[in-house]
């Protein structure tokens, strides 16, 4: 499908010689991996030469130590920590998916003629604003809020017996963050399920099975690969989520980001353990992305 | 009988599905019904219409200086996505190259790496060069966030297209650069206008990046989180976020659109 | 906004004329550094000025504090950006931000001073420096310099619900008292782990020895269930007390004022092992082309009519011994008539911790715990 490797190699006249910016490989790659390396491969480095007190906020001279590393490890708080926002993500991750597939299988499978419009307006409030959905929550859960104010409105509940733990907790974050990530779910199911042959699922009936057999022997593992996609785009950006958490989140609802950016601001400044803690971030959602990379083709994401 | 469904299944799941989107609008409706009430702390009952807050956002030159800003940002870092999307796109689909697969899962990386990790990793970058952090230290970020969006659309799009119609012009003594020009880029033009979009909504959005290397001119992202801490600016900033959302909602449903009916008229066009 | 600074920015003849003469004069200069102090000169005082302040503090309500200084100097109105605490304040210093002032407390003075991050200020400058505080005055000094310029002062005590709680103690003991969990607020600094040092009887909290920390920070942890909210801001307080999700927070005087002022029943209360004061110092960061404009902007802060202005509407004492707040209920809460309120026998002056990183460190741990 592609035409030949290097421009020189064809016989071709130019008509004007004097240009000579043509589109080889090398320059139609050079500028965007050249961005990506001194603007996100080379930070990156310096994060992890942080780490190692290689580089360092104090002045003075400076050498490879692996301290910050071996208190990280030894630290049950941090790990404990690290360990509760996995628990916190997981969680979102597989009730937001759980949610979704059904919502997806609805919009591919039953034959509505308006499937399109359906799905962009399930999408459409993942286009909006992060924050501001983030603000709507709080003006519904708090003791004041709409859900309590209703409540009292309504006489479903006295004004001294509000619900008072909806807010700043980590129900709140959870429920936050399942609300922010569900209509994008959706979407990488809905290319999976939309993809399957239909002609399978007739072949399936033809011979005797039921729709819930055709469904878990012929569906559901067809459509996995999206769903493991759909799983890893909500699971890898709340685990290192800090905006929802520090807003609605209170003391309870802290999660492992925001100790990262406190290391890195609130906290008198600990670039070193910060590091620290960013790389082995880091390293596990490289570790995951890898381990599951066979799901995350791009076409799998991007046949919207 | 439909095999994927029964009757009452369907029935039911459109059930479900309209339960869903109650779900997901309700709390946009409900900042909506509040930017119109009188009192300033979003509280049942109502207690009257007032287009006050929308006055008063409109005499609010901090919130339009961030519109301004994220604006700006969201305009040049979306067109530098945009460049460098089609340029790492046209060697995905028309190149063949050594080491292709580690190149495009390297572009794409920027889509898995959270965004606090990103954020001071540029945080340091700028510390260790010591370059002051300015609206272009933003755009530096949010170019490499947006790229993979771009390569994800215009991709697909490149795929579409037949390389004979590439081929016969070079053959023709185009340079690749001329080809490109009059003939790719007119063909991928409904997929460079999706993917600036969704390059501009995501910087216009970004703040996790943003806030670690923003300069003393904050965008709309970190204008709305100091405001969100206080509460005291909120039914002003309810009504801005009307605004935004209304808006960010009508340029996603018009660039679908947009993308759909350019596609099936191109589509009519190459047929010819 | 930017429009007009960058009008302001443009050469005018003037500052031609000012070219000329740096460059002549950088070409007698055989040092580098020299000829960059003469550019730095050239860009001397122009521009807006750039202040690194707590929120409430800015255009965001703060706006009487400097009213005198933006009519004086209409050309370089401050523009803010906000710190949640001095921690903060040093985190974007080294990210990059360059303020020519900002305003940590009297705890962080000798930190700061001994950093390389600031230059001492020139009282001459200051006109309504003769009129603050001598106490707070000599506070902000460090080897006989003045580094500090003392402001705004007042208490860091404990916030209550007098409808919803009834302490047992008049302590700090408040902030851990099971009975009220879920309707606590602490405050996010390592501060709290001097709390819980004055609080468990240590007799230096700034300075506690390993074990001492230990166990600070071991019982901390421990109450650490109770709370529901570690506040940042003070307007995140705000509304988290004023709607009833909060009963009991570490607050400031400014909060109490607040909270009365939305009709709610609350006493701010001193604890029996003493509330800890603090004195806000305006700092002069090393290396800020605005000196003169940072001068008259703290002289513009320190004068009377300023002081009283925040005594009215925050509740805060201002260094300004003139400076009389309307009411007298203020006036004796705070002692504010008292020139050494904030010191003992009344109350603890908060003071510089040496060991400040592994505070720093001890408290990180406890959020996370």
């Amino acid at each position: 499908m592609a035409i030949a490797d290097a421009g020189s190699s064809r016989g071709h006249i130019p008509r004007r010689r004097r240009l000579r910016v043509d589109l080889t490989t090398p320059t139609l790659l050079g500028l965007p991996l050249a961005w990506l390396a001194v603007f996100f491969l080379v930070p990156i480095g310096i994060v992890a030469a942080y780490s190692f007190d290689v580089y360092s906020l104090d002045p003075g001279p400076h050498s490879f130590t692996l301290t910050a590393w071996r208190d990280f490890l030894h630290s049950s708080v941090y790990l404990r920590l690290f360990w509760k926002s996995v628990r916190m993500s997981l969680t979102v991750s597989a009730i937001v998916v759980v949610l979704a597939y059904p919502l997806a299988y609805y919009l591919a499978l039953s034959g509505t003629k308006r499937k399109y419009i359906l799905l962009l307006l399930l999408i459409a409030p993942f286009l909006t604003s992060y924050l501001l959905r983030v603000l709507a929550w709080k003006v519904i859960l708090g003791n004041q809020g709409v859900v309590n104010t209703f409540l009292f409105w309504t006489g479903l509940r006295s004004p001294d017996h509000p619900l008072s733990q909806l807010l700043y907790s980590r129900f709140a974050v959870m429920l936050v963050l399942g609300y922010i990530w569900l209509p994008f779910v959706a979407l990488p199911i809905f290319v999976s399920l939309e993809s399957l042959d239909r002609r399978l699922l007739e072949a399936a009936s033809d011979l005797g099975a039921s729709r819930l057999q055709a469904f878990r022997r012929v569906t559901l593992p067809l459509s996995l690969p999206g769903v493991v996609a759909a799983f890893l785009f909500v699971f890898i950006p709340t685990l290192g989520e800090f905006v929802t958490p520090s807003l609605v989140g209170g003391a309870n609802g802290y999660m492992y980001g925001n100790q990262i950016v406190d290391l890195f601001g609130t906290g008198f400044p600990d670039w070193e353990t910060g590091s620290v803690l960013a790389i082995f971030l880091l390293g596990v959602v490289a570790v995951l992305t890898v381990v599951f990379a066979r799901f995350l083709q791009p076409r799998q994401v991007a046949a919207d | 009988m439909d095999v994927a469904l029964s009757k009452n299944g369907a029935r039911l799941l459109r059930v479900f599905f309209t339960l869903v989107v109650v779900f997901l609008y309700a709390p946009i409706a409900i900042l909506l019904i509040f930017s119109f009430n009188k009192s300033a702390v979003p509280t049942f009952p109502l207690s009257g219409f007032t287009l006050h807050w929308y006055r008063e956002f409109l005499g609010n030159s901090e919130i339009k200086a961030a519109l301004e800003t994220s604006a700006i940002i969201a305009a040049v870092s979306s067109a530098g996505a945009v460049v460098l999307g089609v340029l790492a796109s046209m060697a995905l689909t028309r190149r063949f190259f050594r080491g292709k697969a580690a190149v495009s899962a390297l572009l794409l990386s920027p889509l898995v790496i959270p965004y606090v990790v990103f954020g001071i990793s540029l945080l340091l970058l700028f510390h260790t060069l010591g370059v002051p952090r300015s609206l272009l230290t933003v755009v530096i970020g949010h170019i490499v966030i947006s790229l993979p969006y771009t390569i994800l659309v215009l991709v697909p799009r490149l795929d579409q297209i037949d390389v004979s119609l590439d081929e016969a012009a070079f053959d023709l003594g185009a340079s690749r650069l001329r080809t490109f020009r009059s003939i790719t880029l007119p063909l991928i033009l409904p997929a460079v206008v999706s993917a600036f979009l969704i390059a501009f909504t995501t910087s216009f959005d970004e703040y996790a990046v943003a806030s670690f290397v923003v300069g003393t001119r904050v965008t709309f992202p970190i204008y709305l989180y100091s405001a969100l801490r206080f509460p005291s600016q909120l039914p002003q900033v309810i009504a801005v976020a009307v605004v935004v959302l209304i808006l960010s909602l009508a340029v996603v449903v018009a660039a679908e659109v947009g993308r759909r009916i350019a596609e099936r008229r191109f589509a009519s066009l190459e047929i010819d | 906004m930017d429009k007009q600074e960058a009008t302001e920015r443009r050469l005018s003849r003037e500052h031609l004329l000012r070219l000329a003469a740096a460059a002549g004069g950088a070409g007698l200069l055989s040092r580098a550094d020299k000829a960059q102090a003469a550019l730095d000169w050239l860009n001397a005082e122009s521009g807006r000025l750039q202040v690194l302040d707590w929120a409430g503090y800015g255009n965001d309500g703060g706006q009487a504090m400097f009213a005198q200084y933006v009519k004086t100097h209409p050309k370089n109105k401050p523009q803010f950006t906000y710190m949640t605490n001095e921690s903060d304040a040093l985190a974007k210093i080294h990210a990059g931000l360059k303020p020519d002032l900002f305003r940590p407390y009297v705890g962080w003075v000798k930190y700061f001073a001994t950093s390389g991050l600031v230059q001492p200020w020139d009282p001459k400058l200051i006109s309504n420096f003769k009129h603050l505080n001598p106490f707070m005055v000599k506070a902000g000094q460090y080897k006989g310099k003045q580094y500090g310029i003392p402001d705004d002062w007042g208490f860091d005590a404990i916030l209550y619900r007098s409808d919803k709680v009834t302490p047992k103690a008049r302590s700090w003991g408040l902030l851990f008292d099971e009975r009220y969990k879920g309707k606590i607020s602490w405050f996010d600094d390592l501060e709290m782990l001097t709390i819980a040092g004055l609080y468990l009887g240590f007799d230096k909290p700034w300075r506690q020895t390993d074990a001492q920390l230990k166990r600070s920070q071991k019982f901390l942890m421990s109450k650490k269930h109770l709370v529901r909210l570690i506040w940042s801001s003070e307007t995140n307080l705000w509304e988290a007390f004023g709607s009833g999700d909060l009963w009991i927070a570490y607050a400031w005087p400014n909060d109490w004022v607040q909270m009365k002022k939305k009709k709610l029943k609350v006493v701010y209360m001193r604890p029996k092992e003493k509330p800890i004061a603090w004195v806000g110092m305006f700092m002069l960061r090393k290396g800020s082309p605005r000196p003169n404009l940072a001068h008259a902007y703290v002289n513009a802060w320190s004068s009377a009519r300023s002081g009283k202005w925040l005594e009215d509407n925050y509740g805060y004492g201002h260094a300004n011994t003139l400076a009389r707040p309307s009411s007298s209920d203020l006036l004796k809460a705070l002692q504010l008539t008292n020139p050494k309120a904030v010191t003992e026998p009344s109350a603890h002056l908060d003071r510089d911790i040496p060991r400040r990183a592994v505070y720093a460190r001890m408290w990180e741990e406890v959020k996370a715990s």
